[in-house]
């Protein structure tokens, strides 16, 4: 090869790559045409890169844009969750969510419709009415927390991502709940289920060990995702508590660097 | 892309139709792991759905794909266990065509030797032809996923290309 032919090898790249414009081709060429040894290399890469041409591009299956569109589904109700919906809604949701255990609901379905019916016939007093109204709505409650416990089991990651999404309708999330989510967020192994979590719990920042339990989950955390997640929440939360946190977890050697950066805005953003 | 961050959730539908395929492709190059990648692909478009409004409508929807692609692919590496390494002979196997006998047999031997080869190269390396060859872009946009100039993108392009003829032409002899 001669000394200028290094220049060449960027024309080569856009060459093979119809990026060159006519005058750039013609003079490559003319290149080629007076120097063997890039003739011959380049001809080699050419070939190569002729054949790559012929590879099949490989094919997903058909479950792929199934999944999306449940996925997209998903993301269309949680947007209108957000406006609003009454518990009716929400119990054929429910009905509708969990096919294993139809038979289930229906029996309690039909036990609260009926007990709704023998309120409703039964009592004179409006104000015993609203108590057991109350009663009732309790029950649904405590339906929409076992299933939401069971679901946070399932082997399937989008599965345990409607079971984090039930939070949201639990009003009063007990420690039960709570422990489960935390569990959640420090080992599932899916980062959508932990992301999905980490949005519950912010709905839950209300309690206080919710707030201790994320500045405890920050240096368990090992996805940078996650990481600048979790640095937003407690943006959010104005939490101070998790200074420390965030120092700990900057002195973590294989940190990412778009997060390190990240961090350290959000620390001098809560001092 | 901006109309999806304004909340039409249904754009992205058309969205995820017209480029799945390609993202799905890149995937599997770089990990040639076939039910993995399709994973991954729910993975990406789960983060751009989830990180619209973070989408400042700089540069292009697809660029911004691949460089969440490049993260998933990251992640999905650590979290998979070390040593679970594949046989580069393996591979050709895994790729289509490779079972599927509806093709001349020269051909199908020759694709099986330039996947083998491809097996071999370095992640950078391999990423760099993936983006360049299967999946048709242009110098300019590649620079812009791996956060490098135009320049430099050609430069590994064709050290790349360089490389992957020395081990394709050394495993034909
Ligand atoms: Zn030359």
């Amino acid at each position: 090869m001669k000394m200028n032919c290094g220049q060449y090898e960027e024309k080569f790249s856009a060459w093979v790559n119809n990026e060159l414009t006519t005058a750039e081709r013609a003079e490559f060429e003319k290149h080629l045409a007076g120097c063997d040894g890039c003739m011959q290399e380049f001809t080699a890469m050419q070939q190569v890169w002729d054949l790559m041409g012929t590879i099949e591009a490989p094919e997903p299956s058909a479950h792929v844009p199934v999944k999306f569109k449940a996925m997209l589904n998903t993301f269309k109700e949680s947007a209108e969750e957000k406006k609003g919906i009454s518990i009716k809604e929400q119990l054929a949701r429910l009905w509708q969510w969990q096919p294993r255990w139809p038979l289930a609901y229906s029996l309690v379905i039909v036990l609260i419709s009926f007990t709704c019916g023998y309120f409703v016939f039964r009592t004179g007093s409006a104000g015993k009415q609203d108590e057991q109204l109350k009663a009732l709505s309790s029950q649904v409650h405590e339906l929409k927390q076992t299933m939401m416990l069971a679901l946070l089991e399932n082997p399937s990651a989008s599965e345990r991502i409607r079971g984090v999404s039930y939070t949201s309708e639990i009003k009063h999330a007990d420690k039960e709940v709570i422990d489960a989510l935390f569990a959640t967020l420090n080992n599932d192994p899916n980062v959508n289920v932990r992301l999905s979590t980490l949005d519950a719990l912010t709905h839950l920042a209300s309690h206080p060990e919710v707030r201790q339990g994320l500045i405890q989950s920050i240096i368990q955390q090992d996805s940078p995702l996650m990481q600048s997640a979790i640095a937003d929440v407690m943006l959010k939360l104005q939490e101070k508590g998790s200074v420390n946190s965030f120092k700990q977890l900057l002195k973590q050697k294989d940190l990412n660097p778009g997060v390190k950066d990240k961090i350290r805005q959000t620390i001098t953003q809560l001092i | 892309m901006l109309r999806v961050k304004a909340g039409d959730l249904d754009r992205m539908g058309l969205l995820f139709e017209r480029h799945y395929r390609a993202l799905y492709g890149f995937l599997f190059h770089m990990t040639y792991q076939r039910e993995a990648s399709e994973d991954m692909v729910q993975t990406v478009f789960y983060k751009m759905l989830r990180y619209r409004n973070s989408f400042t409508g700089d540069g292009e929807f697809v660029a911004w794909m691949y460089q969440i692609a490049r993260n998933v692919i990251k992640d999905n590496a650590k979290k998979n266990k070390p040593g679970t390494h594949y046989d580069a002979g393996e591979i050709a196997d895994r790729l289509p065509g490779g079972t599927s006998a509806d093709e001349g047999f020269e051909k199908k031997q020759e694709n099986a030797g330039l996947h083998r080869a491809m097996a071999k190269l370095s992640d950078d390396n391999r990423e760099i032809l993936t983006l360049s060859r299967f999946q048709e872009l242009k110098y300019q946009e590649i620079g812009h996923i791996l956060g490098i100039s135009e320049g430099a993108a050609k430069v590994r392009a064709f050290r790349a290309m360089q490389e992957l003829k020395d081990i394709y032409t050394k495993m034909e002899r």
